[in-house]
C-alpha cells in the first residue's frame, strides 16, 4: 500500500459536548493540491488546527512522513516543513511586511540555542525574503508596516509566511476569501506555480466553489466534522450526499 | 562634578542597566512584569552575601549574582510564563511581595536590619568610589546597551519580537513562546542582577524596602516614559525620573503627584514614549542620528 505523505487516523476532536471533527481519515499525497470543502461549521479549520498542532486531537493519530505529529506542538510541526496560514489573518502587526518574512526564514533557527544570536538582517536573509515577496508580488509593499496594509495584502503575507515555512505541506486557510477577481486569479496562478515549480504539498480549505474544482486534485467534504465524501472535483459535484449537506435534504418538503 | 551629582548620576546610571532588563522582557517580548525589583534586590542581597559572608570580590562574585538572577527568573518564569496577561501582571506583583518579604523575615537574609558592612569594589587594589564608581557604573551601562542592541538584532529578538506581535502566528513558524519568553526572562533578570550588584556596592548598606513594589513601578514608569522597546528609552526614562526628584526637591511633597500627572500625558499624547516610534522626540532627533535610535 502507498503511504501518503500525511495520514489522519480516526481523527477527532471534542469541545465539550460538540464533536468538531469527528473520526477523519485522510491520506494526503506528495506533490497533490487537496480541497476541504464544507458548509460552516463542517470542522474544516478544527482539521487544520490539529494538523497543525494548535490543538491535540482527543481521539486518532496523525502521520506525517511516517512519524506520529500528534501532541507536537505548533513550533514543532513548523519545524518540520508544515506552513500555514489563518482564516483571520494574523500578522504580526508593527513589523514590516519584509520583517515578517524574516520571521519565518528563522523556522529551522529557532529551535537550537547555539543558532539563535547571529543578526537575522544578514544580506543573504534580505535576499531570500525579498524573492519570496517577489513571489506573492508584495516586493514594492516590502517596508510597509503589516498592521496597515488591506487584507488581500495581508493573505499573501500569509501565504508567502507559509510558502517559507512549510517547505513541504502548505495549508492555506480559506486564503481566498475577501478577495477581489483579478486578486483570485493571481493567486490561483501563485498555487499553482508553488505545487509545479516547487513540488510542494496543499491543502487548500475554499468556499469558493470555481476555485476549488479548477486548483484541486481531490476533495474531501466534511459535515458536522465527518468525512462525507471523497473524490475527483467532478465526482464531488456530482455527489448526492454532498448536495444534500450544501442544500439541505431535497423532496420532503414537496412530498404530496 | 560634585559629589551630590555624582553620586544621582550613579543612582540613574544603576536604575537604567535593570531598566534595560525590563525592557527586554516588556518591551522586546511584550510580557508584562510588575515585579522587576524583585530581581534587583535578588541580585543585591545576593551580591551582598557573597562579599560579607563569602568575602569573595565584586569581581568573583559578579557572574555568579547573574547566574543566581537568571536562575531565579527562570524558576519563577516557568509557571508565570503560561499564564495569560493579567494574570501575568498579577504574579509579577506577587514575585516581588513575596521576595520583599523573605528577605524582610528570615534571618539570613538579615531580617528587617538588613545587610551593611558591603565593601567597595576594589580594582588593582584600589577602591573604587565617587567618580571612577559612577564611571564604573555607566561602563555597564554602556555593556548592557550593547547587549540589548545585538538581541534586537538577533534571530532571539526577532522571534521575542514576534511572540510579543501574535503568539499563535509566531508558533507556527517554529517558535516556542515558553522558550522565548523564557529567555527574555532570563535576560531581562540577569541585568536585574547586575543592576543589583552594583547597588549592593554602591550603598553598602541594603534592606529589603529598598527592593519594594513601589520601585517595580519606578522602574516601569521609566520605561513607559523613554519608550517600550526602543534602545535608549530606558536611559532617558531613567535619567528623567532620576533627575526630575532632585530637579524638584522643593516640591518633594508633591513627587507622587506629579509622576502621575507626567506619566498620564505620556501615556496620552506619546504612548510609545518618548522615543516610541513617530514620537516626537524622536522625530526631531532622528535628521541628527539617523537610524541610530532604532
Amino acid at each position: 500500500m502507498k503511504t501518503g505523505l500525511l495520514e489522519t487516523r480516526g481523527v477527532s476532536k471534542r469541545f465539550g459536548g460538540l464533536k468538531a471533527v469527528d473520526g477523519v481519515d485522510l491520506t494526503l499525497f506528495s506533490g497533490e493540491i487537496l480541497g476541504v470543502l464544507g458548509p460552516n461549521g463542517a470542522g474544516k479549520t478544527v482539521f487544520f488546527n490539529l494538523v497543525s498542532g494548535i490543538y491535540e486531537p482527543t481521539e486518532g493519530e496523525i502521520f506525517f512522513k511516517e512519524t506520529r505529529i500528534d501532541g507536537y506542538a505548533p513550533h514543532a510541526i513548523a519545524a518540520l516543513g508544515i506552513g500555514r496560514t489563518f482564516q483571520i489573518v494574523k500578522p504580526l502587526k508593527s513589523l514590516t511586511v519584509l520583517e515578517n518574512v524574516l520571521v519565518s526564514l528563522g523556522v529551522a533557527r529557532y529551535g537550537r540555542l547555539s543558532r539563535i544570536w547571529g543578526p537575522f538582517r544578514s544580506a543573504r536573509q534580505l535576499d531570500a525574503a525579498m524573492e519570496v515577496l517577489e513571489k506573492v508580488g508584495l516586493a514594492p509593499l516590502a517596508h510597509r508596516k503589516a498592521g496597515l496594509l488591506p487584507l488581500g495584502t495581508l493573505r499573501r503575507l500569509e501565504i508567502a509566511r507559509a510558502m517559507v515555512v512549510g517547505h513541504t505541506l502548505i495549508l492555506l486557510d480559506e486564503s481566498f476569501s475577501g478577495l477581489r477577481h483579478e486578486e483570485i486569479v493571481s493567486l490561483e496562478a501563485l498555487i499553482r506555480t508553488i505545487r509545479e515549480r516547487e513540488g510542494r504539498t496543499i491543502i487548500l480549505i475554499e468556499h469558493n466553489m470555481s476555485v476549488t474544482m479548477g486548483l484541486c486534485d481531490r476533495i474531501v467534504v466534511l459535515d458536522h466534522g465527518r468525512k462525507i465524501a471523497e473524490g475527483t472535483p467532478g465526482e464531488i459535484q456530482s455527489n448526492e450526499q454532498v448536495i444534500e449537506a450544501y442544500l439541505g435534504a431535497a423532496g420532503v418538503d414537496h412530498a404530496p | 562634578m560634585s559629589s551630590y551629582l555624582i553620586t544621582i548620576g550613579t543612582m540613574i546610571a544603576i536604575q537604567a542597566i535593570a531598566v534595560c532588563g525590563l525592557n527586554v522582557i516588556v518591551g522586546f517580548a511584550g510580557q508584562i512584569s510588575l515585579g522587576h525589583a524583585a530581581f534587583l534586590g535578588i541580585g543585591a542581597y545576593t551580591a551582598a552575601l557573597l562579599a560579607t559572608k563569602a568575602g569573595l570580590s565584586f569581581w568573583m562574585a559578579l557572574p555568579l549574582v547573574v547566574a543566581v538572577c537568571g536562575s531565579v527568573g527562570l524558576l519563577l518564569g516557568l509557571p508565570s510564563i503560561r499564564l495569560r496577561e493579567d494574570f501575568l501582571a498579577i504574579t509579577t506583583i506577587g514575585i516581588n511581595f513575596i521576595v520583599e518579604a523573605v528577605f524582610r523575615y528570615v534571618p539570613f537574609f538579615g531580617g528587617a536590619l538588613g545587610i551593611g558592612g558591603i565593601p567597595r569594589v576594589m580594582f588593582f587594589g584600589m577602591r573604587v568610589k565617587g567618580t571612577s564608581f559612577f564611571l564604573l557604573c555607566v561602563a555597564f551601562l554602556c555593556l548592557t546597551l550593547a547587549a540589548c542592541w545585538w538581541f534586537k538584532r538577533s534571530w532571539a529578538g526577532l522571534a521575542c519580537a514576534a511572540i510579543g506581535e501574535e503568539e499563535q502566528a509566531a508558533s507556527t513558524m517554529g517558535i516556542s513562546p515558553v522558550r522565548f519568553k523564557l529567555l527574555a526572562f532570563v535576560i531581562g533578570t540577569g541585568m536585574a542582577g547586575l543592576a543589583g550588584s552594583l547597588y549592593a556596592h554602591h550603598m553598602q548598606f541594603i534592606s529589603a524596602g529598598d527592593f519594594s513594589f513601589s520601585v517595580s513601578i519606578a522602574l516601569l514608569s521609566m520605561l513607559v516614559l523613554g519608550g517600550m522597546g526602543t534602545l535608549f528609552g530606558p536611559l532617558v526614562g531613567a535619567l528623567i525620573l532620576g533627575a526630575l526628584p532632585e530637579v524638584f526637591r522643593p516640591l518633594v511633597d508633591y513627587r507622587m503627584l506629579f509622576y502621575t500627572v507626567l506619566l498620564l500625558l505620556v501615556i496620552r499624547f506619546q504612548p510609545a514614549g518618548l522615543l516610541g516610534e513617530e514620537s516626537a522626540l524622536r522625530r526631531i532627533l532622528i535628521p541628527f542620528v539617523k537610524g541610530g535610535m532604532r
